[in-house]
């Protein structure tokens, strides 16, 4: 359990780390909230009116003081309020994660089911047809741009096939099927990127793992080639590709701009983004941390899966 | 030429293509790419302009190949950066350890914490937009991919015992990281350094989109297909021009680095030859029966013929070999490496990779034809009528399963409805018998917690579970120490006693083969030179193969005799007897043609044209 | 269509997200789908929160005075106004006007909000304007008199803003009770809001939706498919590009008013912008076509002098065209003031916004032209704000729209007596300029202010404190059901949610 103990301080430290790093970077940032908030539209603000607001939202304190009362507030669970619009920080990420986290998981679903039995088979068919055209058309996901994608599919499905809603978004309690169907075209989009890792993980994998002498043993035990497949190819091969998809949905937290942009999907990475154009100090902070430690939570989880699926590891 | 080389070409070709013509974009007297002609914007093909203008009316294909330059710019050298530094970090964070290792890996997590585009936001804001900012920021941003694969396989090497070889040997750590390790890390870095390349590009389009990459006019493909999206709906093909780019590009290089890795790894396979109903029947045409005078064989192989295609044409490792091994009997083959000793075994069991194949010859178990048997039904015998032990059990056994798992796996795998927990205790009942202690604690552990010699003891409980007629060992004790290798050599001797199962022990040590086996194969450049019981080759060898072997066994304190020259390369093999070269005694009948197998007696075979009279000479001599 | 949905997967048909195309466009009736541009990060009535709020606060609140469709003052919870000598001005409520919570809007009330937002911790959009307020008289709850410190002609314009919608004053702190059509029901944060007409609004028969639903579509091309595919009816907006398409589709017609424009800044605290020669140069050097082109698809017009709307009784067609494209007469300009070579300078816009992107790219190239070598930096929005305000540039590029089409408007943005801001030029006074712009305030002769408005066009494309670019169109499209909606003249475009009251749909 020390073991376990030392993982957990380890990944708070590193955590406060980012958040501390992210404070310090976005107060360096050229660009006054205050300012900008009262110059929306592209008008000029009353100076005696950003001093207030600044004032009033506590800019003008000095910055170890707020970084204190930052820290003193995590610490109590409170991340304070947007400068933009006095909503409460935690509030808006507790509505919008789980959004964003939807959006990952249906995109790893799809990565999995689709790229794990296409990349054993393009192993196993090494250099047939099959091979050849899957192999391309992941080096062709991975080529395209994800808001081309989007932006096509949006076109293609929305607008001339009319079979789907150009965007948005319906919670599920709601209206489930349209929750689900606006969660399909986002899902595909954020997909394409993580099916091809998988495919190119799963396949490179398996090859490997066919070459290896435990295969030719199962082999020579008389094992029926699916159960070779099953219990020692793929369950070999799948470990580093597991761990590829985890480091790539872990990335995925903070990255789904591009997506949620344009299919319109409240997540979190919005948000984000509009915080820190908007110079939103408490919001950018509170959203990075949120970010971090759910990133290295799925890292302490990922480990734990790693050591429950590789003995070696355990005893290291 | 290495195997895989080829491949290189046509990927190689085209990047450098790429490469080539975004470096020579200021020779190509292409249009200016910034000057715009507003009057012409969005305009189709047109003289001077095969692509078309873009919505500020510049020239497409101008901006297309200066595009390239800076995309391409980019993205190269953020991967480089992040490979150079990546790859140090990780050699040194994973062999070092300590405080190093914590931070290299500690500070790739922080990296990973950050979402790229809130890195790219920051950076870019801090330090205003522009090429170098955008470099910066992706190499920070592949960092953590390059050390973590890097690290990963510092530490699966550290534990490899050719690197606690070379270590004891007192080589320093740089050496060792240099000549041993990086080798095989190269491979996973390469394909990392594409994955890095590829992602770059399509990154900075990503981030050029959103107004944080190459600052306009300069032309970069993550701005053309900014532009290009916003004006989609009146000129689509604007935006297929960079995507197909982007596309190629990636496409290019992934097959390139593909390709690369395959060229470096050894065990490249090549291409599977197309099995034809012909070549089942062909050569050989008819099988030869099996001989009916001899007394029951458990296994008898007659004119074993194995062909493997290579890149510089099909080899024959195994060529014309013939023996038979009965009940209760241990047959030794013994052989240099090279010898075809192993690719006999393997034919017989029907674990020939894919490019090799028999072309001619049968082997005959239970009165079936092992090599035209379909595979299911010679599934049923593998494992259960004829069992293989290998060479390395560390690497023979799966890692990730337990003992006792991979053993009753092999026994359900042969009986119907045995139970899982039945088939648990009969493994423990065969982990006792091969005389491993406490076997009801051993079956739970994994291979790699047992020794050497317990994880041999383990593959050969594997194998006897389903009481195998015929046991084929492929050198099971010679990864294994002297006194370990006793105690196998005893345990295989009991069971074959007990069981009265057929063993054919495949071994180059001659020491072992007097010490267990009854019969013996020597075999030399994929052919059997001579065959017969163990008491008379070894006592009155008649092949100067078989007799240089046993002069070079050290004798006292006699200097151990060499046999000078080397084996033949397979596919360089002479026409005539393949020991021609090396034999004291050839003639240049001896090298005109091939000699065939002669008997030499009750059970004993030779092949050698001159057999007859070299003994007499023998004899002469010592008379 | 529950039914028929259930019907068509128990027929077995295909795809799993087949839906109807009449299911999509199927309407409530009386209930009208808006898409915004963005979703309003606040509601609360004076302080300036970009003009997605507008609507909203439109649709919420009312002030004393609005704009009718032509864009002309009239009357909202003020029935008639007028002033008492220069500095006097009354307004005489509605007896009817009652807030959401049913009390009805009193003089004390209106004195009340008029000094929350003149208030030393007021974030306000008119705080100082409001601060010009000498005192506020309440003769009796029906009529409230404003006495300003001087004279201000534009006071009524300021009353219909936007930034001036009246509250009761016994709304609770946080959320303000406003008396506009509407009242907001619910909302999904983020991302839509649910409005119900207001049954005790002041107009009888008004509103004439039942129910209003806005959506926000952060993505252009996003909010254009969502009306195409009949998710929304009426969207603000419309990216130039779309527009086309959109003018060709029968289901559909758009609605466009040029009404914001772009323009140039300069910092004439050194070198050669210091100098009007270069400035006018630089105003007859830009391919002002191009611009529109490039950057507005063509919807838009040349801007070619003071920002005055065409419509407008201030515009001169001859002075509107002062800094007509003349490259001859820009190099000419240019060796006169002593750079016959040209000279080397940069361009600050931002890349966050494509027209401003855009708009510098092509106002490069002109540049480039007559021999100035312009660098572009395009740091983000907010950068480009910061740098703007600490006059840390040399040529900047700005869009903005006036806050309605009184040229009175503009002296904030050529005013160089006013404090730093990126919306003017930076350390660039022009006396006669402010003096003619102020003299215009306090003048209620309109003749007398056409003139003076005339001199004033004449002093700016003299001096350039800035040079105007390019007007943009500004568009609605909508399905054809929808009736009443009318996009208002001008800088009122963003007023335009004002006549939601009187849209329909079906």
């Amino acid at each position: 359990m020390g073991w376990a103990a030392r993982r957990i301080g380890v990944s708070l430290l590193l955590v406060w780390v980012v958040a501390s790093i992210v404070f310090l970077a976005i107060h360096l940032v050229p660009g006054d909230p205050a300012e900008l908030l009262l110059s929306s539209g592209g008008v000029a603000p009353d100076p005696g009116a950003v001093a207030e607001l600044r004032d009033r939202l506590g800019l003008n304190l000095p910055l170890a003081q707020q970084y204190v009362s930052f820290l003193s507030g995590v610490v109590r669970g409170d991340l304070g309020t947007s400068l933009v619009d006095e909503y409460p920080v935690l509030d808006e990420i507790l509505l919008r994660l789980p959004r964003t986290l939807e959006l990952i998981a249906a995109g790893a679903l799809i990565a999995v089911l689709v790229g794990i039995p296409a990349g054993t088979l393009a192993a196993l068919r090494r250099g047939s047809a099959f091979d050849r055209i899957a192999s391309g058309l992941a080096a062709l996901l991975l080529a395209v741009p994800v808001f081309v994608v989007g932006t096509l599919l949006v076109l293609v499905f929305a607008q001339i096939l009319r079979w789907m809603p150009a965007g948005g978004y319906v919670p599920l309690a709601e209206d489930p099927w349209r929750h689900l169907t606006l969660l399909a075209l986002p899902a595909l989009a954020i997909g394409k990127g993580l099916v091809a890792v998988v495919f190119r993980m799963t396949r490179a994998s398996v090859l490997d793992a066919l070459s290896r002498d435990f295969v030719r043993t199962a082999r020579a035990k008389g094992l029926s080639p699916s159960r070779v497949l099953m219990r020692h190819v793929v369950r070999n091969a799948l470990i580093p590709v597991l761990t590829v998809l985890a480091l790539h949905m872990g990335t995925l937290l903070g990255g789904t701009v591009l997506v949620e942009y344009v299919f319109n999907w409240p997540g979190l990475s919005t948000p984000l983004l509009r915080a820190v154009e908007a110079r939103d100090y408490p919001m950018v902070v509170g959203i990075v941390l949120t970010i971090s430690a759910l990133f290295v939570l799925l890292n302490l989880v990922m480990d734990l899966v790693y050591a429950a699926l590789d003995p070696r590891i355990r005893h290291a | 030429m290495r195997p895989g080389t080829k491949r290189l070409w046509v990927p190689a070709g085209l990047v450098a293509l790429i490469v080539l013509l975004a470096l020579l974009a200021p020779l190509l007297g292409l249009p200016d790419p910034v000057r715009q002609d507003v009057a012409q914007r969005l305009a189709g093909p047109m003289p001077g302009s095969p692509l078309g203008r873009d919505e500020f009316g510049r020239d497409v294909l101008s901006r297309l190949i200066w595009g390239a330059r800076s995309s391409l710019a980019v993205a190269f050298a953020s991967a480089s950066i992040a490979c150079l530094f990546g790859t140090i970090l990780g050699l040194l964070g994973g062999w070092f350890r300590g405080l190093g290792e914590f931070l290299a890996v500690r500070s790739m997590d922080i990296v990973l914490c950050f979402p790229p585009v809130l890195l790219a936001l920051l950076v870019v804001t801090l330090l205003g937009p522009g090429a170098g900012t955008l470099i910066m920021v992706l190499s920070v941003l592949y960092l953590p991919g390059f050390v973590r694969v890097t690290y990963a396989e510092v530490l699966s090497a550290r534990s490899h015992d050719y690197v606690e070889a070379v270590r004891a040997l007192g080589a320093s750590a740089g050496r060792i990281l240099t000549r041993t390790v990086l080798p095989n890390v190269a491979g996973p870095i390469l394909v990392q350094f594409s994955l890095a390349v590829a992602s770059a590009v399509v990154l900075e389009s990503g981030l050029s989109f959103l107004g944080l990459g190459v600052v306009p006019p300069a032309p970069s493909w993550g701005l053309m297909i900014r532009g290009a999206r916003a004006t989609m709906a009146q000129a689509p093909l604007l935006l297929l021009w960079p995507c197909l780019a982007l596309t190629l590009t990636i496409l290019a290089m992934n097959l390139l680095c593909d390709a690369l890795r395959d060229a470096m790894d050894p065990r490249t396979a090549t291409a599977r030859p197309r099995l034809r109903l012909l070549d089942r029947v062909l050569p050989g045409l008819v099988p030869p029966a099996p001989n009916a005078e001899a007394p029951e064989a458990v296994l008898e192989v007659g004119g074993l013929t194995v062909e493997i295609a290579t890149p510089r044409g099909p080899i024959r490792p195994v060529e014309d070999v013939s023996f038979a091994v009965h009940a209760g009997e241990t047959l030794a083959i013994v052989g240099e490496s090279g010898s075809g000793k192993s690719v006999t075994a393997t034919s017989v069991m029907g674990l020939l990779p894919p490019a090799a194949r028999p072309v001619a010859g049968a082997a005959w178990l239970e009165g079936r034809d092992l090599l035209r048997l379909p595979e299911p039904e010679l599934r049923r015998l593998r494992g259960g009528a004829m069992a293989m032990v290998f060479q390395d059990p560390m690497s023979s056994l799966n890692p990730v399963h337990r003992v006792g798992d991979q053993i009753a796996e092999a026994i359900r795998a042969h009986r119907r409805g045995v139970t899982q927990a039945q088939a648990w205790s009969r493994a423990v009942d065969l982990l006792r018998r091969v005389g491993i202690a406490d076997p009801e604690r051993r079956a739970r552990a994994y291979p790699h917690e047992m020794s050497g010699g317990m994880r041999q003891r383990v593959m050969i409980a594997m194998a006897v579970a389903n009481e195998p007629k015929l046991l084929i060992a492929d050198e099971p004790t010679t990864a294994l120490d002297v006194t370990v290798q006793a105690q196998i050599l005893d345990l295989l001797a009991e069971l074959r006693r007990e069981t009265g199962m057929a063993l054919i022990f495949i071994t180059h040590s001659l020491g072992v083969v007097a010490e267990i086996a009854d019969r013996v194969v020597v075999m030399y450049a994929g052919q059997v030179v001579e065959q017969g019981s163990v008491p008379e080759v070894f006592g009155a060898p008649l092949h100067p193969y078989t007799r240089a072997l046993l002069a070079a066994v050290p004798d006292g304190d006699a200097a151990p005799a060499g046999i000078p020259g080397v084996v033949p390369q397979p596919h360089a093999f002479p026409v005539g007897c393949r020991f021609a070269a090396r034999c004291p005694h050839a003639r240049p009948a001896c090298e005109a043609a091939p000699p065939a197998l002669e008997g030499a007696g009750e059970g004993r075979t030779v092949r050698c044209i001159r057999w007859a009279e070299i003994g007499a000479e023998k004899a002469e001599a010592v008379a | 269509m529950r039914t028929t949905r259930r019907a068509l997967i128990a027929a077995g048909a295909g795809l799993p997200f087949l839906r109807l195309a009449g299911a999509q466009a199927q309407r409530t009736p009386g209930l009208l789908r808006f898409g915004l541009s963005a979703f309003p990060p606040s509601v609360q009535p004076w302080a300036n929160t970009g003009t997605a709020a507008a609507t909203v606060k439109l649709l919420i609140h009312r002030g004393l005075l609005s704009y009718d469709t032509q864009g002309n003052l009239r009357g909202e919870l003020a029935e008639e106004w007028r002033n008492e000598g220069a500095e006097a001005w009354v307004f005489r409520l509605r007896p009817n006007a009652v807030f959401h919570n049913g009390e009805p809007v009193t003089a004390s009330d209106i004195k009340w909000n008029l000094e929350q937002i003149a208030a030393e911790r007021s974030t306000a959009y008119y705080r100082a304007e409001m601060q010009g307020i000498s005192r506020i008289e309440t003769p009796d709850e029906r009529t409230v008199r404003i006495v300003m410190k001087s004279p201000v002609v534009t006071l009524p314009n300021w009353m219909a803003s936007y930034h001036m919608g009246m509250v009761s004053r016994r709304s609770p702190a946080g959320q303000p009770i406003g008396a506009g059509p509407f009242v907001i029901r619910s909302q999904e944060r983020g991302t839509s809001l649910d409005l119900v007409a207001f049954d005790k609004y002041y107009k009888p028969g008004l509103p004439k939706l039942r129910a209003l639903k806005l959506v926000a579509y952060a993505d252009e091309n996003l909010r254009v498919a969502a009306l195409q595919a009949g998710d929304v009816d009426l969207i603000e907006y419309v990216p130039w590009q779309s527009m086309a398409s959109i003018e060709a589709d029968e289901r559909f017609k758009l609605d466009t008013v040029d009404g914001p424009f772009m323009y140039l800044l300069f910092n004439a605290t050194r070198g050669p912008l210091a100098d009007a020669r270069v400035r006018r140069a630089i105003a007859r050097a830009i391919r002002r076509d191009d611009i529109v082109k490039a950057a507005f698809f063509g919807r838009g017009s040349p801007l070619e002098g003071m920002p005055i709307q065409p419509n407008s009784e201030f515009y001169d067609p001859e002075l509107s065209k002062g800094w007509r494209y003349d490259p001859a007469e820009a190099r000419r300009l240019l060796a006169e003031a002593g750079h016959p070579n040209g000279f080397s300078t940069s361009i600050l816009a931002t890349a966050q916004y494509g027209m401003h992107k855009n708009t510098a790219e092509v106002v490069q190239q002109s540049l480039a032209d007559i021999g100035i070598q312009a660098e572009l930096r395009l740091p983000d929005w907010a950068t480009r704000v910061s740098l703007g305000n600490r006059g840390q540039y040399e040529i900047a590029v700005n869009g903005t729209s006036t806050d309605n089409n009184d040229p009175d408007g503009l002296s904030n943005l050529v005013n160089g007596s006013l404090s730093p801001s990126y919306v003017r030029s930076y350390g660039l006074r022009v006396p006669r300029l402010e003096e003619l712009m102020a003299q215009a305030r306090a003048e209620f002769d309109r003749a007398k202010r056409r003139e003076i408005y005339r001199d004033a066009q004449r002093v700016v494309l003299e001096e350039a404190p800035i040079v105007g670019l390019a007007w943009r169109s500004q568009g609605y499209a909508m399905a054809r059901e929808v009736t009443g909606f009318k996009n208002m003249p001008g800088s009122l475009s963003f007023f335009s949610g004002i006549t939601l009251e009187e849209t329909a749909i079906g």
